[in-house]
């Protein structure tokens, strides 16, 4: 039989390949480092107090600030989590607890929630054009509005709240469903009093990724909610929001328009920075709570 | 550049268990230096012994004089280790004879498969691990701070609890120690590959289909195909950590034959739970507890006249 | 548990308690309507997300129809995109106009759709996308999980890269209009036109040939910034992370023994990576996939920096169009029910496309892992 011998070679090549790794990771780190430090950099210095007190002007010499697009942010998220977050805790609820887990209509609910994540927000804000402002506008006279941004928002969040609701709850111990049932409990019960109340952080956390994910949409909310540059109440008008605005002003020809947009972009990474933090402290938490019990 | 993160530190503080028995020419020193059998005299029950190593106690391991005078291919010479904080192996002193079948036994958490572990260094990938004391491989000091890693395993053979061939042909399972050590002649990859076949005795199984997927054999042709791997370039020790766990009472017949028939020629270091199967296959026996060697000797003296009642305790079945 | 429930209750009853069992009541009315109420919902949700599936497609198939009709599979080969009538003068066996009444005779062209510039488009941009990213990031993978837990920056590391995978596609748009367009515009293509631009053999990089006035005119391409290019790189940052984070997890699984048992055999580093990749390349391929599928459906980042040219140029310092962006810019203003039909077309495209992606994708890297977590 032959000896082994020595590959020098290999050795070469290993060496240099640990090398080429180390160096393309710390390039990758650098790059989004960089990218992501440039627009914090240039977005502080165009925030100011204006930017939070002041709506848009329109006018592109004082361009006023943000508030109505924060406003307007805040106000589409908490509409779209109004219907997202029940609608999809609901039907993680059924694929974790109703559904026959083998069954073909069970297989085929999970299978549409992941393959709507992942579909092209540009298509979803075409959707909701077609299927919201649309009819809207025929039967209440209604064309872009909140509502139907709020809706496209919503569409994005359900199948992500429904998965990782399913997941949370499938980690629940069996023996709280049977404790609970044993006790005479209906399913009802058991699900409201048991086994949800268990799982309340990871289903904030799942709520949280889906908020995280919907905040940050344009191409949702071009055609349905469109932007606008006033403070709005109504969500019957065309809405604003942070994103609309910052590539409307970034894709406009106004310099202090532009330096809008980077606050704008800052003011949405450190909202998105706040809630990355707060889903792995709940995440953390909440996988800690079932590895104790 | 190849990451090689625990080198052989010495923690200061950590006394030896027993007396420091370090002397200057490893080579020239008999096996075991300390007194060979410090412990089993008449007095001393079984759970004196347990008791003594439970209170930290220092202890001496029980050593037939046949395995003192033998040709150790690889000596260990008062081995500690620590995984982060825990002390898995206390001071161990013991030498593994050439083309021997040695076997390790001992209750879960003995250290017998760190021991094991630390012949090839495979120890070293996990975090924390430190160890100090001496371990030579046919005379060259596997920890010395200059051994290349990769050449010192490519010196040995190791077979896991569980089979892992990789997701590849048959054949390429096979040659893959061939393969890495640059081999491109297709005559000399032939050879090794059936040669090692046979002697796993699993050539006339899957001669036919050589370029078939691995994946796709029984779980026991699956161990015997690692066995093959191991075996393709003639290791100088063949380590074998707990290699029939996972298998059937067929196919660990089927691997205890091959263990008998490679028996002379090349050198075993075996891992198992199965007393049976030590009893069965092996020419010594190591008994392990608690990270310390206990007794160590001829298989049929430790199963049928051990030195110390404890050994005896636990090759019956009475405690462990 | 049930079992474990049973048998306390059988204790107590053994024990001879002297209390009467207290007789509990049936199930009420209303916790029965409560239960059965909750079924239902838990139901209607999850049919509601089956619907939120089956309507976008239904809609989208209706809407496009009109200009499914017309075009058919034609519309995937055609490469004209025009929204206007054009009116073309008609001319006589001698070449000449043909007058009457002294104005000239025309003829209407209709619109014409054709989705082979955009299919081009993302084709192109999610392949240079994916040429820059996948080496890097199976790179960073494989330092993360071989390297960076030896000098303890695996976990801070994770979470740069999970950070940055939330960072909205705006964001890398913004920095690419700003920062690497214009980087590109006045550094890097300029220094790319004027060294590998006098390669012989690369001249399609940097040349087009234009027809005008009947004459085809080979012109040199400037240095646009926005560019087909520029969207590649964009595109490649932004699903770096994201394939980063997939395969690292894939990597993450695979077996402790796989890895022992390569670098048992006396295999380097690299040779033990290469068995990890190896064991886990369906999982990869999926990574690739989702930044594939990710890449193909982004909208506003590329956007911003393709250039938006809705014609097929070899070069890649050529403005270009992909599907989502021709959306993003034409839907509000498609007036015409034939250009908003094509453009629905188009849209259907995208979807289907994204979802094969997606359910290969997903396949490749969940499939057994979600089946394995189904049980209870």
């Amino acid at each position: 039989m032959p000896a082994r011998r020595d590959n020098p070679t290999a050795r070469v090549t290993s060496n240099v390949l640990y090398l080429i790794c180390t160096v393309a990771s710390f390039v990758i780190v650098g790059v989004l480092i960089l990218i992501t430090g440039y627009l914090v950099s240039i977005g502080i210095s165009s925030i100011s107090l204006d930017f939070f007190t002041r709506v848009a002007t329109g006018d592109p010499n004082d361009p006023g600030g943000m508030k109505h697009a924060i406003v307007g942010t805040l106000m589409l998220l908490g509409m779209a989590s109004l219907v997202g977050v029940p609608v999809g805790i609901l039907a993680g609820v059924y694929l974790s607890e109703y559904a026959d887990d083998s069954g073909r209509l069970n297989s085929a609910v999970r299978f549409t929630a992941d393959v709507l994540s992942g579909l092209p927000s540009i298509v979803v804000g075409i959707v909701g054009y077609e299927l919201l402002v649309v009819p809207m506008n025929r039967l209440f006279d209604i064309k872009y509005s909140g509502y139907a941004g709020a809706a496209a928002l919503a569409f994005i969040m359900v199948p992500i709240v429904a998965r990782t609701t399913e997941e949370m709850l499938r980690l629940v111990p069996g023996s709280y469903r049977e404790g609970s049932l044993g006790l005479g409990a209906t399913k009802a019960q058991t699900i409201l009093r048991v086994i949800l109340p268990a799982a309340t952080g990871s289903v904030i956390t799942g709520v949280m990724l889906a908020l995280a994910r919907v905040a940050g949409e344009t191409a949702p909310l071009l055609f349905t909610a469109l932007g606008s540059r006033f403070l709005t109440m109504d969500p019957s008008q065309p809405f604003p929001s942070l994103t609309a605005q910052i590539y409307t002003y970034a894709t406009g020809p106004y310099e202090k328009e532009k330096q809008m947009a980077w606050g704008g972009m800052l003011v949405l990474i450190a909202i998105l920075f706040v809630l990355n933090m707060l889903i792995r402290y709940v995440a953390h938490r909440s996988v800690r709570k079932f590895q104790v019990s | 550049m190849t990451p090689a993160p625990t080198s052989p530190t010495s923690p200061g503080t950590a006394a030896p268990a027993a007396a420091p028995a370090t002397e200057p020419s490893m080579s020239a020193m008999p096996l075991v230096s300390r007194p060979v059998v410090g412990i089993a005299s008449p007095e001393q029950s079984a759970t004196s012994f347990i008791d003594a190593i439970k209170a930290g106690k220092p202890v001496t391991s029980a050593v037939h004089p046949s395995l003192l005078k033998a040709d150790h291919i690889v000596k260990v010479d008062d081995f500690q280790l620590w995984y982060s904080q825990n002390k898995a192996l206390h001071g161990v002193t013991m030498g593994f004879p050439r083309s021997k079948v040695t076997a390790m036994i001992g209750p879960s958490g003995c250290g017998k498969s760190t021991l094991l572990r630390s012949i090839n260094r495979l120890n070293d990938l996990i975090d924390g691990v430190r160890v100090a004391g001496k371990m030579t491989l046919s005379g060259d000091d596997v920890y010395a701070p200059k051994m290349d890693v990769i050449n010192l395993r490519k010196r040995l053979g190791m077979v896991f609890q569980k089979s892992n061939p990789f997701p590849m042909s048959i054949f390429e399972n096979v040659v893959y120690g061939l393969r890495i050590d640059g081999e491109k002649r297709k005559s000399v990859l032939a050879d090794a590959c059936e040669s090692a076949l046979r002697a796993a005795a699993l050539w006339e199984e899957v001669k036919d289909r050589l370029k078939g997927s691995a994946l796709g054999l029984s779980g026991g042709q699956q161990q015997r195909l690692c066995i093959a791997r191991a075996i393709a370039a003639e290791p100088e020790v063949l380590l074998m950590d707990e290699p029939c766990s996972a298998l059937d009472p067929i196919a660990t017949l089927k691997i205890e034959e091959f263990i008998r028939s490679i028996a002379g020629r090349i050198t075993v270091v075996i891992v198992t739970h199965n007393m049976q199967q030590a009893a069965r296959v092996s020419d010594n026996t190591a008994f392990f507890y608690l990270g310390r060697l206990v007794e160590y000797g001829p298989t049929a003296d430790i199963f049928q006249n051990p030195m110390l009642p404890e050994t005896e305790s636990y090759v019956t079945g009475r405690f462990g | 548990m049930s079992g474990l429930s049973m048998e306390t209750a059988t204790a107590a009853t053994l024990a001879g308690s002297p209390r009467p069992a207290r007789h509990r009541p049936p199930a009420s009315g209303i916790s029965r309507f409560v239960d059965s109420g909750l079924r239902w919902a838990c139901r209607g949700a999850a049919a509601t997300i089956l619907l939120m599936l089956i309507l976008p497609v239904s809609v989208l198939l209706i809407q496009a129809w009109p200009a499914v009709h017309r075009f058919g599979a034609g519309f995937l080969v055609s490469s004209e995109w025009r929204a206007n009538e054009l009116e073309i003068p008609v001319r006589d066996a001698a070449g000449k106009i043909i007058q009457k009444d002294g104005e000239n005779v025309t003829t209407i062209e209709p619109p014409s759709f054709g989705a082979l510039p955009v299919l081009y488009g993302t084709a192109v941009s999610a392949m240079l996308a994916l040429i820059f990213a996948v080496p890097f990031s199976f790179a960073a993978a494989l330092f993360i999980v071989r390297v960076a837990p030896k000098i303890k920056i695996a976990g801070p590391l994770s979470f740069l890269i999970e950070f940055l995978a939330a960072i909205p596609s705006l964001a890398y748009g913004l920095w690419g209009l700003f920062v690497l367009a214009p980087f590109l515009a006045t550094t890097v293509e300029p220094a790319l036109i004027s060294t590998l631009g006098k390669v012989p053999f690369l001249s399609w990089m940097f040349f087009q040939d234009v027809e005008i006035a009947g004459a085809t005119v080979r012109r040199q391409l400037p240095a646009a910034g926005r560019d087909m290019l520029c969207g590649g790189l964009v595109l490649g940052i932004m699903i770096l992370p994201i394939i980063t984070a997939v395969s690292r997890d894939v990597l993450k699984n695979v077996p402790r023994a796989q890895i022992e048992g390569s670098l048992a055999m006396g295999a380097t580093w690299w040779q033990s990576c290469v068995e990890m990749l190896r064991y886990g390349r369906a999982g990869l391929f999926g990574a690739v996939m989702l930044g594939l599928a990710r890449a193909a459906g982004e909208t506003m980042a590329v956007t911003m920096v393709i250039g938006n040219n809705n014609q097929i140029v070899l070069s890649p310092l050529a403005p270009a169009q992909t599907m989502a962006s021709l959306l993003a810019n034409e839907f509000a203003e498609a007036t015409d029910g034939l250009h908003g039909s094509a453009l629905l077309y188009v849209a259907l495209i995208l979807l289907v496309m994204s979802l094969l992606f997606n359910i290969v994708a997903r396949y490749l890297v969940v499939g057994k892992n979600s089946r394995t977590s189904g049980a209870h």
